[in-house]
């Protein structure tokens, strides 16, 4: 099965979207509740980032075998060190991110703690694309 | 495999003679349990939460809740009416709680027993709960029953964050049963009525969720009780009290919302109305929301005075049981040999408050096996798209989504929709199903 969503750039309060389509799907299912809130949190964490801190962007979701797979994909700035950008709470979200609460820096940190396999793909000034898979049963 | 097995009953009922198909309920039910079948509303048990959002929308008033024949208080020679403060604020300050009761005892009742006398009582063993949970965060209040239902079709994976405690109607009802029993009087004589605001409390008493005997013989409307006082009360002139000791401002101030969260340390949140408590569960299973503690969630506004069977405006309701608070805490300052006795609240009764077990019963998964959901949920995306996405009802159903989710699931047939095939015989033999006799035959 197969999902689509737009990510537009700044616009925190329809993020989430993506993710609550998701998680009515996964409960159709019959996905373990955890796993549908490892899903879920990765997925919507990975949605903010984009508008945090890319141009916009797009969300592919695919369920099928028994798992799922997020591609996050943003035009943007790209990440230019992942090694600190996985660390928590290293973050370069700027002051109105934050002050909308997001920016702590456990952005990245937390998808790579609740996806089963995380691929980052970036290039500075193009984009980054990450691949989330998630095992659902 | 759809599961065909209730595990919900409900007091919630549809008068098909006054009921006309107009698709107001079924659009407004928050966890899209009704249909139309016949021409007439039809509720589906397992995904109904008795919030009552169906009656109050109602415009024929063909939606009501069945109550116990008031008559049935004659077969008990003890006759206890177990009375929620919510009662004493549908009526003006102007007369008091002893001349409301009163006229309770001259409808028949022979005992009067406050309902949140018991909140002080229950707030320990809450409090006592969560300090044995280490290992929960968020807590969520037992005390709206609608919430439990809510949580158990909508949110399964937050059923272990509810306090598996019973309500201050249950500690109420054992407690005055215990003490009419230690007074010698026999059991079968004993009947115990609650006067309810409310259709998810019905359904509470008559169906627990633990299935363990209430001890309540019967639930009485709070409206119907309403009017037979209303009608005795201006020419009343005795007065009565109840035989527990007054109530403290805690109490009274307990139905209503942010009541209960003011028991509790760290300012809690308390949610009402049935759209923001949804919106609350839906970030708090994401962990969108960080709620340490007691989270009080109540489906009707401002609390139980938003009850669908309260007869004054919630926020009226509350202005009186406030001043009642108010009153009390002045009496209690002015008079110091005022005490509030608890000793009827016993360690036994603390063993019967916990619930063994509250089941997820998840009202959107299509079946126990993983692949066949699969295949349902594929197939319905795909009819999803078939249909015209204008959420019109004609179908029967309250959206398209909800007519794709039927279809899959063998409940509804794709010819339901009026813009599927509109003029084949099929079509038209599938709108008579729904719609009965309204439908005029296509002359060509």
């Amino acid at each position: 099965m197969h999902y689509t969503f737009t990510i537009e750039q700044g616009n925190f309060t329809d993020a989430g979207q993506a993710s609550s389509s998701v998680k009515r799907t996964l409960k159709q299912l019959g996905v373990d509740p955890a796993n549908i809130k490892r899903t879920v949190v990765a997925l919507f964490e990975a949605e903010i980032n984009a508008v945090a801190h890319a141009y916009g962007g797009t969300i592919d979701v695919d369920i099928d075998d028994g798992k799922i797979v997020m591609v996050v994909a943003d035009q943007g700035p790209g990440i230019p060190n992942i090694d600190l950008a996985m660390q928590e709470g290293w973050s370069t979200a700027s002051a109105k991110v934050r002050e909308m609460g997001y920016g702590a820096g456990m952005g990245l940190p937390n998808i790579k703690k609740n996806t089963d396999d995380l691929k980052i793909d970036t290039k500075i000034g193009v984009g980054t694309t990450l691949t989330m898979t998630v095992n659902l049963v | 495999m759809a599961p065909t097995d209730t595990y919900f009953r409900h007091s919630l009922k549809v008068n098909d003679y006054l009921c006309s198909g107009c698709t107001t309920c079924m659009r407004i039910c928050p966890t899209a349990a009704i249909r139309i079948r016949g021409g007439k509303a039809v509720i589906s048990d397992n995904k109904c939460v008795d919030c009552g959002e169906c009656l109050k929308s109602c415009p024929r008033k063909a939606i009501y809740i069945k109550q116990d024949d008031f008559n049935l208080i004659e077969n008990y020679g003890c006759r206890v009416a177990l009375v929620p403060a919510v009662f004493i604020g549908q009526f003006e300050e102007k007369y008091k709680t002893k001349d409301i009761y009163a006229c309770l005892k001259k409808l028949g009742f022979t005992h009067i027993y406050e309902v949140e006398h018991s909140v002080e009582f229950l707030v320990d063993l809450y409090k006592e709960y969560m300090a044995n949970h280490p290992e929960i965060r968020t807590f969520i209040s037992p005390y709206c029953p609608a919430v439990i239902r809510l949580v158990q079709v909508r949110y399964p994976s937050l059923v272990d964050n509810i306090i598996r405690l019973k309500s201050p109607l249950d500690v109420a009802a054992r407690a005055i049963l215990k003490k009419l029993l230690d007074q010698g009087i026999r059991r079968e004589a004993i009947g115990i009525f609650y006067v309810t605001p409310c259709a998810a409390k019905i359904a509470s008493v008559k169906y627990p969720v633990s299935n363990q005997d209430t001890h309540i013989a019967g639930v009485i409307n709070m409206d119907f009780l309403y009017n037979k006082v209303k009608l005795m009360l201006s020419n009343s002139d005795k007065d009565a009290e109840a035989i527990n000791h007054t109530l403290t401002p805690a109490d009274v101030l307990w139905p209503l919302s942010r009541g209960e969260a003011a028991n509790f340390p760290g300012s809690p949140y308390a949610v009402d109305g049935l759209q923001n408590v949804i919106q609350f569960l839906d970030r708090l299973e994401d962990d969108k929301v960080d709620a340490p503690g007691l989270v009080e969630l109540r489906v009707c506004e401002e609390g139980c005075v938003g009850g669908v069977l309260t007869t004054q405006n919630c926020f009226v309701a509350r202005k009186r049981m406030e001043n009642r608070a108010k009153l009390l805490a002045r009496l209690h300052h002015d008079q110091q040999e005022l005490t509030y006795d608890h000793t009827e609240f016993s360690e036994q009764i603390a063993e019967q408050m916990v619930i063994p077990e509250i089941k997820p019963r998840s009202l959107y998964q299509l079946d126990e096996n993983f692949g066949t959901a699969f295949k349902m949920a594929e197939q319905m995306k795909k009819i999803e798209k078939e249909l015209p996405g204008i959420n019109c009802s004609a179908c029967g159903a309250p959206s398209c989504a909800a007519l794709a989710e039927d279809i899959v699931r063998g409940d509804a047939d794709v010819n339901s929709c009026i813009f599927i095939n509109r003029h084949s015989e099929a079509s038209e033999a599938a709108i008579r199903r729904v719609w009965g006799d309204c439908v005029k035959s296509e002359t060509k």
